[in-house]
């Protein structure tokens, strides 16, 4: 049985990928929007009856020779749980789609790159194969690139596709080095074969693998020092900012370094270089949110900021706290970007200084924008309380006690920058009269339905523990449950103390309104600061600019001639041979 | 020294390979550049029927060098349309004129 849901959660997607892609503009655009719909809406109907399939055994093995391995689905906890918040927000996403994207030329290539990414997105965390899972990373960075770009006669769009797809090929090359590094010194590309005989490599090998994947996971889940990428990836429609890079992608990268914590626990310095790595991504995507004045950047700093939770909890070896932390924020980031895309579509614009007291306009998209951003400052009964508190207690538990300082700090800010926002655009006053045409039916719908995810999610820690608990094998988890969460969480210090640095938060940040009649009061050399992404955005012009001096230098080596070439593939056929005659 | 005659095989796939990379060092003419890969091409498929004889996997050898036959075909197919057409467009075969001529 779960055989045949794996294949249908891989296979609806990609099949309607292919039909949706395949089927014509223009008129036909109702039909691109039922299908598009359909297909998403069936595949998070399979991934949620897989939820009650789940095992640690392959599900599916196929045999495919000696050099690939062969290619197993495992349809585990952790497996399925990303399976079912890649699809289920998928689906939404699809369906805030059918308002937004309304009108919109060329959407059998949007809806085309959307449902081919929720397919490989599920095969990425079902398959059970290393080398698989590498193909499937590879496919969600080549979507995630068409979907930034997908304004393609956008400069600023163009750029954003390119710098996420290079930045995240780091990432890529990292995975890859690490798996054929554990190919060569297991002979199994399966992911149970490393996870049970990690304590039998060697330790520079060990650690060799552990740091590759340190270095995907970073990439891919925009954690310092490669956290530049996602900020520009907010070129992408409204509706793939939800999907892509706050739900699902970037998720990506906690879920490699999760699933392969059991196994690099051990390695000297790298839970250490998670926790690390973590905290300063939390710190700078918090500083960065501060001041900016685009609403989709800042929330993509606040995704930034909210993974570098995740990393940290894993490094402390929380990993149920940061897959429960990673399941509330897929959750409330998703309601709040769609929000955001509401708010976009309705306006028109993404400047901050031109919105102001939106509210009383749009009552809907305030309610469901404020709950979501409730759940970010980590305020009681949303989601993003309970799951945070996990985590900084599991830190305040294991971790070192400075760091756990930090991440408090961080909480802090991102109380002011989430209550910043949401007054900045639905409260005060009008800045700019703005035309305000109202949002449709289905964005209403994605939304509604988010924000009562973000209300009733944490209700199911105990169910998601069970799940994650009993087909893990190798990550030891213990059982929670809902109410032992509860009580836990209420009963512990770190609570109190966080809910008062959040309350600080939220003072330092009516004081500071109170005190001043400008919105956007400005510290100069902190903006100056902000915008270069604390010095990394003039580290990567500098890295482009020497990239290009070098290909121009290397350009004269191709001189587009026949003959030069084949002189040259000569030469090095003959060069090889030579070689081998010599080492005979 | 005694030649067996797979030997004999091994000295013309050498023969054949020289003459093609040869063709494709000196020639610019595309005609004659698609002639010329034709013999490499044919060079491999000895190599191969070779290597499944002196292998003793006859049969896999003969079976891969029927798949070349019939990708090389379209290779060689879609070389001399391809030919045709630059013709027509510039008026010349050569493959220097041609790219200097940049569209």
């Amino acid at each position: 049985m779960s055989g045949v849901l794996i294949v249908l959660v891989l296979a609806l997607p990609w099949f309607g990928a292919l039909i949706v892609g395949l089927s014509g503009g223009g008129r036909m655009a109702w039909a691109q929007h039922t299908l598009a719909v359909l297909f998403s809406t069936l595949t998070a109907l399979a991934a949620l009856a897989l939820l009650f399939f789940t095992s640690s055994q392959p599900a599916i093995s196929l045999a495919f020779g000696p050099a690939f391995g062969d290619l197993t689905f495992v349809a585990d906890g952790l497996a399925v749980s990303l399976t079912v918040i890649a699809s289920v927000i998928g689906a939404l996403a699809v369906v805030f789609s059918v308002d937004y994207m309304r009108g919109e030329e060329q959407l059998g290539r949007y809806y085309f790159m959307v449902l081919l990414f929720i397919g490989a997105m599920n095969a990425l965390v079902l398959s059970g194969n290393l080398l698989f899972t590498f193909f499937f990373w590879e496919i969600t960075a080549l979507c995630s690139y068409g979907l930034i770009s997908f304004h393609n006669d956008d400069p600023k769009a163009v750029a954003g596709g390119i710098k996420a797809l290079i930045i995240t090929q780091i990432g890529g090359v990292g995975l890859l080095a690490g798996t054929l590094v554990a190919f060569s010194a297991l002979h199994s590309y399966q992911i149970a074969d490393l996870l049970a005989k990690a304590n039998t490599l060697p330790m520079p090998v060990l650690s060799l693998i552990a740091f590759c994947f340190l270095a995907a996971g970073a990439a891919k889940s925009a954690q310092f020092p490669f956290h530049t990428w996602l900020p520009d990836a907010m070129e992408a429609p409204t509706p793939v900012s939800a999907l892509i890079h706050a739900a699902t992608m970037v998720n990506a990268g906690i879920y490699l370094l999760a699933r392969f914590y059991p196994a690099f626990a051990g390695v000297p310095g790298w839970a250490l270089a998670v926790t690390v790595v973590g905290m300063v991504s939390a710190l700078l995507g918090a500083l960065m949110a501060l001041t900016a004045t685009d609403l989709k950047r800042i929330l993509a700093y606040s995704t930034i900021s909210q993974l570098g939770y995740m990393v940290y909890a894993i490094g402390v070896g929380a990993v149920f706290a940061s897959q429960f932390h990673l399941l509330s924020h897929a959750v409330f980031k998703a309601l709040l970007f769609l929000a955001a895309g509401a708010v976009i579509h309705s306006i028109g614009t993404r400047d901050l200084r031109k919105m102001g007291g939106l509210g009383s306009k749009m009552p809907f998209v305030r309610d469901v924008f404020v709950i979501g951003a409730l759940a970010l400052a980590g305020l009681p009964i949303f989601n993003g309380f309970w799951s945070k508190e996990l985590v900084l207690e599991a830190g305040l538990q294991n971790g070192p006690f400075w760091i756990y300082l930090v991440m408090l700090l961080g909480v802090g800010l991102s109380a002011f920058y989430s209550m910043r926002v949401t007054r900045l655009v639905f409260f005060g006053t009008e800045r700019e009269h703005l035309h305000i045409h109202p949002s449709g039916v289905f964005m209403r719908i994605a939304m509604w339905l988010l924000a009562l995810g973000t209300l009733t999610t944490w209700l199911f820690v105990g169910t998601f523990s069970v799940l994650l608990t009993h087909s893990l094998p190798f990550h030891h988890l213990e059982v929670v449950s809902t109410l032992g969460m509860v009580a836990d969480v209420l009963f512990a210090p770190a609570t109190w103390i966080t809910l008062g640095i959040i309350t600080a938060g939220v003072g330092v940040l009516a004081l500071r309104q109170r005190r001043s009649t400008d919105a956007f009061p400005t510290l100069e050399w902190f903006d100056t600061l902000t915008e270069s992404g604390f010095g990394f955005e003039p580290l990567n012009h500098k890295l482009v600019a020497w990239t290009q001096r070098i290909a121009t230098i290397l350009q004269k080596t191709q001189t587009g001639q026949l003959n030069w070439n084949i002189l040259g593939i000569a030469g090095a056929l003959l060069i090889v041979l030579v070689v081998l005659w010599w080492g005979r | 020294m005694t030649f067996t005659p797979l030997d004999f095989v091994l000295i013309g796939v050498v023969a054949l390979f020289g003459i093609g990379l040869y063709g494709l060092l000196i020639t610019r003419n595309l005609i004659k550049i698609v002639m010329v890969l034709q013999i490499l091409v044919k060079a491999a498929i000895m190599a191969l029927v070779l290597a499944g004889k002196s292998s003793g996997n006859p049969g896999l050898g003969q079976s891969i060098a029927v798949t070349v036959i019939v990708a090389d075909t379209i290779v060689a197919v879609i070389g001399l349309a391809l030919a045709i057409q630059i013709r027509q467009h510039f008026g010349t075969l050569d493959t220097r004129e041609v790219s200097r001529l940049q569209g």
